[in-house]
């Protein structure tokens, strides 16, 4: 079975295409009525969906694995554990859940990739959602422990109120752009013409 | 059989120019019932045809073929057989029959259903849509085939890139009913609420002489999806059917009322509600559907507040949303920030939320490009409503109805229809 178009992506880095390479080589086999679910790497698929945030499609996935398949492969059980937390907002889980698997080789490098992405995610998150927070529930969030989350907060600009224990966010500037080219001014130029016939 | 070996002479031999093509054609018509009464025998006849450049016989040979019965051992070959030759036939030779070759798909699709493998039918019915098509803005039949396997196999995300097509041609009204509500169910799948109720909104509204069982179980699905994005059902549009508009809540009671219950915004109403009408739910397979009504209230409930306060405790948000603690209070409002439905930001040193405008003031460089993007696409719809327009303006049938309609006494002023059609 040639799997080389999701080995391509995988040396290349480029995770968020992983999902759409699997969908189609996936439905390209099953059309030929081969047999592929024995050699398919079902977690590399699975991790795939997640790192695109599509968890829609990796329950989907998840609920269409032969269950012979889920048992013998522990590495597609542990995917799927980092999938739940996220459907089921258990925001620390997905660390633990990272942590608590010795992932093979092949994918290793895409769940670190997706684990500080996730970390990022979750800090912008607490940026744009709270105003103070408590060290705890950044550590928390952060899957860090309590003095790196402290870091990590004063790294980026955020403020400690040792006294009760509480981080003050900073928001930061987000610059967005404004400047109009000339092709603007052609458009509104057939917009005009467009309502007035 | 002797026939049939002419037959196949004839295609090998004619299939090279567009004008030995058509001469092949009316050669086939007549040859229809003689290739029939052979149909279990064309098999090997098939594979001395090759698909790409005698598209037009092997259609003709394999739609006789599939219209016989097939056993289960010549299954997975005739399934082998069909996906060979829908990737490699020449779609100009399929344009010239297509009844032949939707007839050919429907088969397939049939046959892929009976043995369980709706996945091995996705690829090759996608590119049976794109070869039946003439624009990528036409409804074929195969379409809502194409949307049934993928729902089946729970390939849904496969669903997205024929649903995300604009269709401006349909062939016949009954593809279109089907294809917006399964298009209807691979949106709620994925999640994507709006699109889901546009798709399932086409079919309610959809002109109708009487009702259907499909518009039935769009509108019970359009009643959910509403409150789960909206919060409320809205009334039919002046354009609905009488039809529909007569009869659609008789049939759809136990879901008019759940409706009901959720704008009282009581959580153990609704509840209570669901309990009764379980049964019903379960066997419309709309259980999971109204779960995630259920969950959808604690939204809305917290919603409201926004529009009332600046700033609130997590506390009188749990006791509002009939939530059991402040943390419980606080892990919702969070969610709803992270998915966009609320802005405001969480307290934790006070313990209290403060809610905020839109932060969106529609003057970046993406929000004007959003902005450009949406108004070409109307412009393009209006120059093809303009067009629709003129053509109907031409059509015989509309003119002689006009024609008869006209009041004798206008016979002086402007003369829009030309004599000859009163």
């Amino acid at each position: 079975m040639d799997l080389s178009p999701i080995q391509k992506d995988l040396a290349s880095k480029c995770y968020s295409a992983v999902a759409d390479t699997c969908d189609d080589l996936m439905l390209k086999l099953a059309s030929r009525g081969i047999r592929y679910q024995d050699e398919w790497p079902f977690a590399i698929h699975l991790l795939g969906h997640v790192f695109a945030n599509d968890l829609n499609s990796a329950r989907f996935l998840w609920k269409s694995i032969p269950l012979e398949i889920k048992e013998s492969r522990p590495e597609i059980a542990a995917v799927w554990k980092i999938g739940q937390c996220l459907w089921t907002r258990d925001y620390a889980g997905v660390y633990d859940a990272i942590r608590g698997f010795d992932w093979s080789a092949e994918i290793t490098a895409m769940v670190v990739a997706f684990s500080e992405n996730y970390t990022k995610k979750m800090f912008q998150m607490l940026n744009s959602a709270y105003s103070t927070i408590s060290v705890t529930d950044v550590a928390h969030f952060l899957g860090m422990s309590e003095d790196r989350a402290i870091d990590y907060a004063l790294q980026h600009g955020w403020k400690l109120d040792s006294s009760c224990k509480m981080v003050i966010v900073k928001k930061p500037k987000t610059v967005t752009e404004r400047k109009l080219d000339p092709s603007k001014l052609q458009r509104l130029t057939e917009y005009v013409f467009h309502l007035e016939h | 059989m002797e026939s049939v070996e002419v037959l196949v002479a004839h295609i090998q031999g004619l299939s090279r120019s567009p004008d030995e093509v058509s001469h092949l054609h009316s050669l086939l018509k007549q040859s229809e019932d003689a290739l029939r009464s052979h149909a279990s025998r064309l098999a090997p006849f098939l594979s001395q045809l090759d698909p790409s450049i005698h598209t037009l016989g092997y259609l003709f040979l394999l739609e006789a073929y599939s219209s016989g019965s097939i056993s289960g051992e010549e299954a997975s070959g005739f399934l082998l057989t069909v996906v060979e030759f829908i990737n490699s036939c020449s779609a100009e030779q399929i344009q010239l029959a297509p009844e032949k070759f939707i007839s050919v798909c429907k088969s397939f699709k049939d046959q892929v259903m009976q043995l369980g493998v709706p996945m091995q039918g996705i690829a090759p019915l996608w590119m049976a849509v794109r070869k039946l098509q003439t624009s990528t803005e036409q409804l074929t039949t195969l379409h809502s085939d194409y949307l049934l396997l993928c729902l089946l196999a729970k390939c849904y995300k496969a669903g997205l890139s024929i649903l995300d097509d604009d269709i401006f041609e349909v062939d016949h009204p009954r593809d279109h009913f089907l294809y917006c509500y399964y298009g209807g169910m691979i949106n709620i799948g994925l999640k994507r609420f709006e699109k889901a109720l546009a798709c399932l909104h086409n079919v309610v509204t959809a002109p109708m002489t009487t009702l259907n069982a499909i518009c039935v179980e769009a509108y019970k699905k359009y009643i959910l999806v509403s409150l789960i994005l909206n919060g409320q059902v809205p009334s039919f549009p002046k354009y609905t059917s009488s039809a529909a508009h007569r009869n659609l809540k008789n049939y759809t009671q136990p879901y008019v009322d759940l409706a009901n219950f959720y704008a009282s915004g009581k959580f153990s109403e609704l509840e209570a509600c669901i309990q009764t009408n379980q049964e019903k739910f379960l066997s419309d397979s709309n259980l999971g559907l109204v779960k995630q009504v259920l969950s959808s209230l604690y939204k809305r409930n917290i919603q409201r507040l926004t529009q009332t306060y600046l700033t609130l405790s997590l506390q009188d948000i749990a006791n509002v949303a009939q939530l059991n603690n402040p943390k419980e209070a606080e892990m919702h409002v969070l969610q709803m920030i992270q998915d966009g439905e609320i802005f405001a930001t969480i307290n934790q040193k006070d313990g209290m939320v403060s809610f905020h405008e839109d932060p969106e003031q529609y003057k970046s460089c993406r929000m004007t490009e959003h902005i450009d993007f949406s108004i070409q696409r109307l412009m393009a719809l209006s120059k093809k409503l303009s067009s629709l327009d003129d053509n109907l303006s031409c059509d015989p049938q509309y003119l002689s109805k006009v024609g008869k309609e006209r009041q004798k006494f206008d016979f002086d002023e402007f003369d829009s229809v030309s004599h000859k059609f009163m």
